[in-house]
């Protein structure tokens, strides 16, 4: 009996310990309905599971309202928590990299498009032992010295096992290394996902900024009287009731099966213009972005690796001054860091429009070998004048150039404008010269030969010719003064020097003294393009020639282009040093390399919009891609001098123009300083100098500009950043505005320089509620007396030139699933401008004047963007 | 005999899709959602609609309301200002922004309350509700000062000659029937009957000064009073579905047919329905003015909407809901002076673990205003950017409040509402010879900003 109940015991024992535990990870609704719990109990624990998380632990349970301790502590002994996800290993993926994504997500401009590339690495890493030296150094933020480590080590047949087998590459920088890693993996491993779709929304309601505001406004119409007629429709702005134009939207698709096959649409419609709704077939050809992609690496004989585009495309090699396909155009634009080129050809579905190239284009390389072929064929918008003088701009008239437009007015529209102009009473302006759509059909037929001798060095060639069914003619000088300012008793004056980069631009027939010097339906450009690794400096270049005296094979012959730099890698220091020296009639229009200067700066497109025949042209600067021609030599560093000290990022340029010999410096240096984890003191100082050479000259300024900001991390990744900003710009007076207050206008006053300065405070805040939901916001407030203070907002660009004013935006981004982002950001924004500060104050209202003095300068913007990988 | 033409030509349409602007003071201004919860998330409610007046948006939401009886009471406070500008020149003569003129600035409460019941027989859940709201309001106030020109050098004030004022008066009520039926909480129908009426007054007037008077010979001035007095009668019509596809992705539909009103009313005493003829045009691709339809007597109709969305639970850290809609309007259908648009609605909750939520949305319209020029009538399209904001909580398991933010402005060009030629008297003006008093044309518009800030706060009750 004693035994029986010793058997019975240890069975009871026994059995209440192999009593059958429910996963809450994996039960049935009604498996957990089971348990000692009420249904409602268990409704919640089931919705828990199924709507906010997995169960990583039994206490997790207590984030449930209904589960309280003593439930808790009942039910543990009933149930496990094993690990378990519903992701397959793409959405892993996804979760991992999101802030990256998300990054990546919201760049705009000059990076955009690239980003989808960067995109694409994160979502299917590569393995690294299995990519090529331009694959390494297109990746963000690496440098050539990176690539070459990488691929030195995989040249011994070594391979890389982990990170940190990476991370002991000699010559690889920490910066560079901890990049790479995102986009790579490091043994073969299978694609998790054949199928990848990406959709992206974008809803713009910005209005136009404010330099195209003001080009738009601008009168079309001059009669002889001393007093214009004043009303709103003279300008183009009045007459298309431009004030209603306020939304821009992009949709874009992308599709990508394995990692072989490739394809993309996008439709971006710009204010004004017509949306995707409304748009037929025909308009989605001719304004929309679309391509077809293979991409496939294979062994035949080596190493094969083969990229075909059908569609829009994308064509970048060397420094950018043979071709570079953007309609951007940003500022020391290096190649290094944040300035990244992605060489070769990739699909295109960025906002670029006129530069844009549709057609094939096939890239193969082959061991030491990579040869790119692309054709392309597309309409272009135009600058077209009255050549033939028929009173009319016609489809026989000539071109002057390329032109990208702020709003693409339809041809129809353009001339109705036009008509209504030149038909107005008395109006002495004739518009012998404006922009017009699709105005010729471009051919493009180019490549590119490269060979790599050694590892981390090449010497590439570059060329292309663009072929015209329409001249482009530049007339002689006096012509072109003519055709684009108003012969009136000021225009000399009003033609300055640096206006002669556009008597510079390249005409297919050329025409001096009434004869002929030669005629031709196209343009070609040709260069070379070197690199080359020595110990932890890379040395690279690029020259190029635009053909003009049909010599394709003479060098030096032709307007050309050089730009050489070098690049030093340190563990804590790089150094970047640049020079570049383009001839002014270097017209490329594909051109976009290193410039300080955007094309026509100071020209009459860009300062002398109110005397322009047609203000349109002001385009020509505004949205100018090209760089423009300069002489100079360039500095970068960063350096982390001490673990709490880093010079964050000091350059120093100093240029000369071609157009004019105008001299420039411009230095910038930030400094970084933490003293504790937590708080970062960031110190900047600018200088800038512009006409060095001339302190009589109208153009000349010096500005400096101060910035210091405290940032402080608080927990959960949450910031905040308080900041100063203090510009001065020293420069000669405007006697017309700064003469004797009591005598508006009057100029018996000596006068002496004039510094206008500015001041900025602002305070940023980031809140990270969670992972998925984040708030950031800024609150600015500017003095500034005209001088002008850049200020970033999340993921844009804002500039302050207004005399004071002050705003505020936040911005919500929400990972709604793992992968859909939202964001929306709202900003408004109030503000007096220069012109009205002086009217304000020193221009006093005549008797009998109206005298308005509430102009409502406030504005409200809102930016909406959903992103959806699939 | 022209200001009759103006008045009756807008008339026609149910012009606005926000509201309680001046210029919709003769269409009307469409109150649009008015469930807290839902316009916080940018008024998409096609599928996810969870609260009782979301079936105003699709009555099949009706049946997926939680409890078997319930009651929900919302007061909406409109916050409107209008800011109108004439073009401002430089001393080239050149335009370079406007100076405002007059501001107005106002505020318009309105209430609405509903309750439902859902009874529920084995797989099958009927629900119905009875609500009453205003669907259409003509709430609207504009004042304007006509002052002299006459001692403003000194900084002194200049005295006034003239008030110019717009008052619009009454709102059309719904009185609402919906009804739904489901079947297992998987697909639902449901049908909304509302009939719509309301009696709505508009007063035009420009009123003189004492100043005016004394200031001009007897006789000379007199004071300007245009009345528009109408009751609207019509009835609306949606029908609706939901279905939820899996626990995750639900989708809706609705359609509203075209609503048109029975309208009775006099314009200064003259009946409305006596001829008036009107031309309209609009825009070709040149931009010239296209002579396209015409009508012989007053008329006011509503187009027809196609709404579907989507809503989406996804698994979230927060309890997160996604909602959706796209929005099909058929204002060719209205008249062919205007194009049909496509209207856009997205939101999102997240709940944060105290079940404090956050709403936020967004939503994209066009509307269109009918302007005159040369005699006739043209459309213009104007976008209207929405931005929401929202939260709530829950008080005594039963009880739950919501709380709701919209924000809208527009930007647009119009005529002068109070012509100057009207003004044009010599004795009037210290400065005669200096001034212009002509009409503004299309050649100098004014420009209107108007912002709209429409705050809702409701109360459900569910048992």
């Amino acid at each position: 009996m004693k035994n029986f109940v010793v058997i019975m015991a240890i069975l009871f024992v026994s059995l209440a310990h192999t009593v059958v535990q429910i996963d809450l990870n994996t039960a049935s609704l009604e498996e957990i309905k089971s348990l000692p719990i009420s249904d409602e109990q268990a409704e919640d624990v089931y919705y828990y599971r199924y709507y906010i998380d997995f169960f990583s632990s039994i206490y997790d349970l207590r984030n449930i309202e209904s589960i309280d301790q003593e439930t808790l502590l009942r039910l543990k002994p009933l149930i496990k928590i094993s690990h378990y996800t519903d992701l397959d290993e793409t959405a892993q993926r996804r979760d991992e990299i999101a802030y990256l994504i998300e990054r990546l997500g919201s760049s705009e401009g000059f990076q955009e498009g690239i980003s989808d590339v960067w995109e694409d690495y994160l979502t299917s890493s590569r393995n690294i032992n299995n990519l090529t030296f331009s694959e390494i150094l297109n990746l963000p933020n690496t440098s050539p010295l990176d690539a070459a480590a990488v691929m030195t080590r995989i040249a011994a047949g070594d391979s890389i096992s982990s990170f940190r087998d990476l991370r002991q590459s000699q010559g690889i920088s920490y910066y560079g290394a901890s990049n790479i890693r995102h986009y790579v993996h490091y043994q073969e491993q299978d694609q998790p996902q054949d199928l990848y779709m990406d959709y992206q929304f974008k809803l713009v309601d910005n209005g136009y900024p404010e330099d195209a505001r003001e080009m738009l406004r601008e009168s079309m119409i001059r009669t002889d009287s001393d007093e214009q007629p004043r009303i709103k429709n003279k300008s183009y702005w009045g007459y298309f009731g431009m004030e209603n134009d306020r939304i821009s939207v992009l949709n874009k698709f992308r599709l990508r099966y394995l990692k072989d096959w490739k394809a993309g649409m996008m439709f971006h419609s710009n204010l004004g213009e017509r949306t995707l709704f409304n748009s037929n077939f025909d308009n989605f050809i001719d304004n929309g972005k679309y391509y077809l992609g293979y991409e496939k690496q294979f062994d035949l004989l080596g190493q094969n690796f083969i990229k075909v585009y059908a569609g829009h495309y994308r064509a970048t090699f060397g420094e950018g001054l043979v071709m570079e396909n953007t309609d951007f155009w940003s500022p020391r634009s290096t190649g290094y860091g944040f300035n990244k080129r992605i060489t070769g050809i990739i699909g295109d579905l960025s906002r670029t429009q006129e530069y844009a190239l549709r057609g094939i284009a096939m890239d193969w390389k082959r061991n030491n070998f990579n040869a790119v072929f692309f054709v392309s064929s597309d309409k272009k918008d135009a600058v077209v004048y009255d050549s033939n003088q028929d009173g009319d701009i016609g489809d026989d008239d000539a071109l002057l150039s390329y032109i990208t437009l702020t709003r693409r007015f339809t041809n129809h529209e353009l001339e109705s404008a036009e008509t209504f102009f030149n038909n107005y009473d008395n109006n002495l302006n004739t518009v012998g010269i404006a922009p017009r759509l699709d105005a010729f059909e471009e051919t493009i037929i180019g490549g590119h030969l490269e060979y790599s001798p050694l590892i981390g060095t090449h010497l590439g060639l570059t060329a292309y010719e663009a072929t015209y069914d329409r001249d482009f003619i530049v007339p002689e000088i006096d012509e072109l003064k003519a055709l684009l300012i108003p012969d009136d008793e000021y225009a000399a004056e009003k033609w300055k020097i640096t206006s002669n980069e556009i008597s510079a631009l390249y005409s297919t027939k050329s025409i001096k003294n009434d004869s002929t010097v030669y005629d031709r339906n196209y343009r070609r450009v040709y260069g070379f393009d070197w690199r080359t690794v020595l110990g932890n400096t890379s040395f690279q270049g690029e020259y190029a020639e635009l053909e003009v005296d049909g010599k394709i094979f003479k060098l030096g012959d032709d307007p050309k282009a050089l730009i050489i730099s070098s690049y030093t890698q340190f563990e804590n220091l790089y150094l970047i040093s640049m020079y570049r020296d383009y001839d002014l009639d270097f017209d490329n229009p594909y051109a976009r390399t290193f410039s300080e200067s955007e094309r026509y700066d100071d020209t009459v497109f860009e300062s002398l919009t109110y005397a322009l025949n047609n203000t349109l042209l002001t385009d020509m600067y505004l949205n100018a891609g090209q760089s423009s021609a300069e002489k100079g030599i360039y500095f970068e560093t960063r350096y982390q001098f001490h673990n709490k000290i880093t010079l964050t990022r000091a350059y120093l340029d100093v240029w000369e123009r071609k157009s004019d010999s105008r001299r420039g410096i411009r230095f910038e240096a930030k400094l970084e300083f933490r003293p504790l984890h937590q708080l970062r003191l960031r110190p900047r100082y600018k200088y800038q100098l512009k006409r060095a050479e001339d302190d009589q000259d109208r153009n000349r300024s010096q500005t400096d500009e101060f910035e210091m900001s405290f940032l402080v991390y608080l927990s959960n990744f949450d910031k905040i950043n308080f900041g100063y900003v203090y510009a001065q710009v020293l420069q000669p007076p405007y006697l017309s505005i700064l003469s004797d207050p009591a005598q508006p206008g009057g100029s018996d006053m000596a006068q002496a320089q004039t510094l206008t300065h500015g001041n900025m405070i602002y305070v940023d805040y980031t809140h990270n509620f969670n992972s998925n939901l984040k708030v950031n916001g800024n609150f600015s407030f500017w003095k500034c007396h005209g001088a002008s203070i850049w200020d970033f907002e999340d993921v844009e660009l804002d500039f302050e030139q207004t005399d004071r004013g002050y705003k505020y935006w936040f911005a919500l981004h929400s990972r709604i699933a793992n992968n859909i982002f939202f964001s929306i950001k709202f900003k408004y924004k109030e503000f007096i401008t220069r012109d009205l500060e002086f009217r304000l104050f020193n221009e006093i209202p005549e008797e009998g004047e109206y005298y308005f003095p509430r102009v409502e300068n406030k504005e409200t913007s809102l930016r909406l963007q959903l992103d959806w990988k699939f | 005999m022209r200001r009759y033409k103006l008045i009756l030509i807008m008339l026609i349409i149910i012009g606005n899709l926000f509201g309680y602007s001046v210029m919709d003071r003769i269409a009307g201004n469409y109150t649009g959602n008015l469930d807290p919860r839902s316009a916080a998330m940018g008024s998409a409610a096609a599928s996810g609609g969870n609260r009782f007046f979301d079936s105003l948006i699709n009555p099949a939401n009706l049946s997926f309301l939680p409890g078997t009886l319930g009651v929900q009471l919302n007061t909406t406070v409109m916050v409107t200002s209008e800011n109108r500008s004439l073009p401002m020149y430089n001393s080239f003569d050149a335009y370079i922004d406007d100076a405002t003129y007059v501001s107005n600035s106002n505020y318009y409460p309105d209430i609405s309350l509903g309750a439902y019941y859902k009874k529920s027989m084995q797989d099958i859940q009927i629900a119905a509700g009875l609500s009453f709201y205003p669907y259409l309001s003509f709430d609207s106030n504009y004042d304007e000062q006509v002052r002299n020109n006459a001692n403003s050098d000194y900084n002194n004030y200049p005295p006034i000659i003239a008030r110019n004022s717009l008052e619009g008066d009454g709102t059309v009520y719904a009185y609402d029937l919906a009804v739904a039926v489901s079947y297992r909480e998987f697909i639902s129908l449901g049908l909304e009957i509302a009939k719509l009426s309301g009696e709505t007054k508009l007063k035009r007037k420009i009123n003189w000064s004492d100043q005016a008077f004394d200031m001009t010979s007897e006789g000379e001035l007199s004071d300007t009073l245009n009345t528009l007095n109408r009751d609207f009668d019509g009835l609306k019509f949606t029908i609706g579905a939901r279905t939820k596809i899996n626990s995750r992705l639900g989708v809706g539909f609705a359609y509203t047919p075209k609503i048109e009103f029975d309208l009775k009313g006099k314009a200064d005493g003259t009946d409305l329905d006596e001829a008036v003829y009107i031309y309209y045009a609009r825009f070709d691709s040149l931009q010239n003015l296209q002579i396209s339809d015409s009508l012989t007597f007053a008329d006011f109709n509503s187009p027809a909407r196609l709404r579907s969305g989507f809503s989406w639970e996804p698994r979230n850290i927060m309890r997160t809901y996604l909602n959706c809609d796209f929005e099909y309007v058929w204002w060719s259908d209205a008249n062919k002076i205007f194009a049909d648009v496509m209207n856009y609605y997205i939101g999102v909750e997240h709940r944060f673990s105290n079940h404090l939520p956050l709403r936020i949305g967004f939503n994209y319209q066009t509307s269109y205003s009918v302007e005159w020029d040369s005699g006739i009538a043209f459309a213009q399209k104007i976008t209207e950017p929405t931005f929401t904001l929202g939260t709530g909580f829950t008080f005594m398991d039963r009880f739950e409040f919501d709380f709701s933010l919209s924000y809208c402005n527009r930007k647009y060009e119009t005529l002068d509402l109070f012509q100057d030629s009207f003004y044009d008297y010599e004795d009037l003006w210290a400065n005669y010879y200096y001034l212009n008093l002509e009409d503004r044309g299309w050649e100098n518009p004014d420009t209107v900003k108007e912002n709209f800030y429409k705050f809702i706060a409701a109360v459900n009750y569910n048992w």
